[in-house]
């Protein structure tokens, strides 16, 4: 097992996210968009050059800005 | 009783179209989050009584995370909950992330009526959805509507009289997202399918690659079709009828004209080689109505065509993630484009969408850098009247210095101004083809908007500059001015006026450029200048509203600081 986050991993993963570590704000605003602790998502693409990483999360398309993907852990095998 | 009803749901769910539905007022829906920036309101006749309804900004919950969603909810708050209904809108293709807000609003015991909306593009995506199992659950009244066509709206009116308010106990998000998985469990049914190719479009915008060149061909291929449909109307429509109809009846109606004095300088203007020239002329009657509707409107109705085109079918919020990278070294992120992208038509909406940025800072950034770098069309299209005919690398020059500035400018007020710029997260909405109609009203809708504000403007302003001429009042600005138009930046000191009336409206100001007989050069400055100095008096306004006085002034500042060191290197690099 190994922790990291959404930026690290391969467009087309599947993964459950671990936790939120941005602070309670961020994690609020997630929250309410159906970004949590245990929910699973899909990474959609990345673009380059610290650029923001686009997920799936249910019927939603999320982008997410590189600085907020790096603070969303998952956990891989 | 009720006495107001509120509709509130999460971004970009259609609440606009279903607002307009109920009350018959219109205002501009687009396919992303964030259109509505203002709280619009309108009145519905429930029972024989007038009630008024408030269209909410979106918001995903009742705990607010941005300036939008905090007004939304203290509006919720303004009257005891006995006396208002609350419509919650959802999006049926997306219901899942909809339900968090709905059971936040019936914990809280707000009186609320479900309705569930987009249901036609639902069953196309192959989502079912059982609505009495959902009313049966939720307890509260559920209507399956389309907005766009209407359906389901009668039934939502006849139904809001059923709202009740039923608190229960208030749970946290996380239950609250368990809640919701039951609920979603019994009442919807995926149907399983393949990839439909908007779905592979939709994917195939937002990776690197990909999304890059779709871009590309889309930014393009838009701007080549608004100046196609620009000129298209020019050279079939708007020029015949003005110079085949309308000049002769001038013509003859100054034949008449015995004693060419005030009265005829003024509805007129002067004759260039004894003719009526609606470039030059510069009366009320010639002039300005041909600025106004044969040069600017023809571009306005094509970029606005364009523009709702992209908006209603959902390109904007995707062209965000691609640009973000971008936006961000200039302190504002991916978001930011959606102002800009607006401020192309006019800078006053544009910078009132600044508002869907969350920080002080970003909207000041932004707001700078519309009214700075961002011709509105009007503007535009007299640049491309006036130097067209010297060919595209003018044009295009034009835009090049802009482009410039803004990137300068954005990179040094990004590394001046104090404050934080949030973090960028973003709903992707699926592409959406709505009916034409739709499109024609938005576009029928901006028109009537722009002559509504601009044609007033214009020939009021024509007048004042005709009176002011017709009594040489402009000579003394010319003289006080002249050091510096002239001096530095190598205009003529008569241009001096136009950029005086730029401070009233561009169009008009770039038209007070014509009959100056500036050199190719000296238009190419004149117009940059026009565009990077002051904003006119609208944006002005909008500017004060947004910024504070402080950020007016500071953002004046920067302005008139840039216009004269740009017109200046301008005048130095290419003039000598």
């Amino acid at each position: 097992m190994k922790k990291i986050s959404l930026v690290q991993i391969n467009p087309e993963e599947k993964v459950s996210i671990l936790e939120i570590v941005g602070g309670s704000n961020l994690e609020s605003k997630l929250l309410s968009m159906g970004v949590y602790k245990g929910r699973q998502v899909t990474k959609l693409s990345h673009i380059g050059l610290k650029g923001p990483v686009v997920i799936r999360a249910g019927r939603s398309i999320l982008a997410l800005g590189h600085s907020v993907a790096e603070k969303i852990i998952i956990e891989r095998e | 009783m009720i006495k107001k009803i509120y509709l509130i749901g999460n971004p970009n769910v259609g609440k606009s179209v279903v607002f307009s539905r109920l009350t018959g007022v219109q205002v501009i829906s687009s396919n992303y989050p964030g259109t509505t920036v203002e709280i619009a309101k309108g009145y519905l006749t429930l029972a024989d009584k007038k009630v008024e309804v408030v269209d909410l900004p979106g918001t995903y919950s009742l705990d607010p995370t941005s300036g939008a969603e905090e007004v939304a909810v203290s509006l919720l708050k303004e009257l005891p909950k006995e006396e208002i209904a609350v419509i919650n809108i959802i999006d049926s293709t997306n219901m899942e992330r909809n339900l968090l807000l709905t059971l936040q609003l019936i914990e809280e015991g707000y009186p609320v009526v479900v309705c569930m909306n987009m249901c036609d593009d639902a069953g196309h995506r192959g989502v079912h959805i059982n609505f009495t199992k959902l009313e049966e659950l939720l307890k509260v009244p559920v209507i399956s509507a389309c907005a766009l066509t209407g359906m389901g709206i009668k039934l939502l009116t006849q139904r809001i009289k059923e709202a009740v308010s039923a608190p229960k106990d208030i749970i946290t998000h996380q239950q609250r997202w368990l809640e919701i998985g039951k609920i979603i469990e019994q009442v919807q049914h995926l149907e399983h399918r393949h990839h439909t190719f908007r779905e592979i479009m939709e994917d195939a915008s937002v990776r690197p690659v990909t999304g890059l060149i779709m871009a590309g061909v889309i930014i393009y291929g838009a701007f080549k079709v608004v100046r196609f449909i620009g000129e298209g109307i020019i050279n079939h429509i708007t020029d015949p009828l003005f110079i085949n109809i309308y000049q002769p009846f001038l013509e003859k109606l100054s034949a008449y004209w015995q004693e060419k004095g005030f009265w005829f300088h003024l509805l007129i203007g002067d004759l260039i080689n004894g003719k009526i020239d609606f470039r030059q002329s510069l009366g009320i009657l010639t002039t300005a109505p041909y600025i106004e509707l044969g040069m600017v409107l023809p571009y306005v109705v094509s970029f606005y065509f364009i523009l709702s085109l992209l908006e209603d079918i959902g390109y904007l919020p995707r062209l965000a993630v691609l640009l973000d990278n971008l936006l961000h070294r200039l302190g504002l992120h991916g978001y930011a484009v959606i102002p800009v992208l607006l401020g192309f038509g006019c800078n006053v909406p544009g910078i009132m969408a600044t508002r869907v940025l969350e920080s002080k800072r970003e909207r000041f950034i932004a707001s700078t850098i519309i009214s700075i770098g961002v011709p509105c069309v009007p503007l535009q299209a007299m640049i491309f009247g006036l130097l067209g005919k010297f060919g595209g690398f003018y044009v295009g020059g034009v835009y090049l210095v802009l482009f410039s500035l803004v990137i300068i400018l954005g990179i040094i007020l990004n590394r001046t101004l104090t404050g934080y710029s949030p973090e960028f997260i973003l709903e992707i909405p699926p592409y959406r083809f709505p009916p034409l109609f739709m499109l024609w009203k938005k576009l029928y809708f901006r028109i009537k908007g722009f002559l509504v504000e601009a044609m007033p403007v214009v020939l009021l302003g024509v007048c004042f500059i005709n009176i002011l001429l017709y009594f040489k009042l402009f000579d003394l600005v010319t003289s006080v001015f002249a050091p510096i138009i002239h001096g530095l930046f190598g205009l003529p000191k008569e241009a001096a006026v136009a950029l005086a009336i730029g401070f009233l409206r561009k169009d008009v100001a770039v038209g007070m450029l014509m009959p100056l007989g500036l050199t190719a050069n000296q238009l190419f400055i004149g117009a940059t200048l026009l565009a990077i100095s002051f904003p006119c008096v609208a944006s002005f306004v909008v500017l004060a509203k947004e910024l504070g006085f402080k950020g007016l002034i500071k953002s004046t500042l920067v302005m008139i600081g840039i216009s004269i060191i740009v017109g200046t290197l301008l005048h130095f690099t290419i003039l000598r």
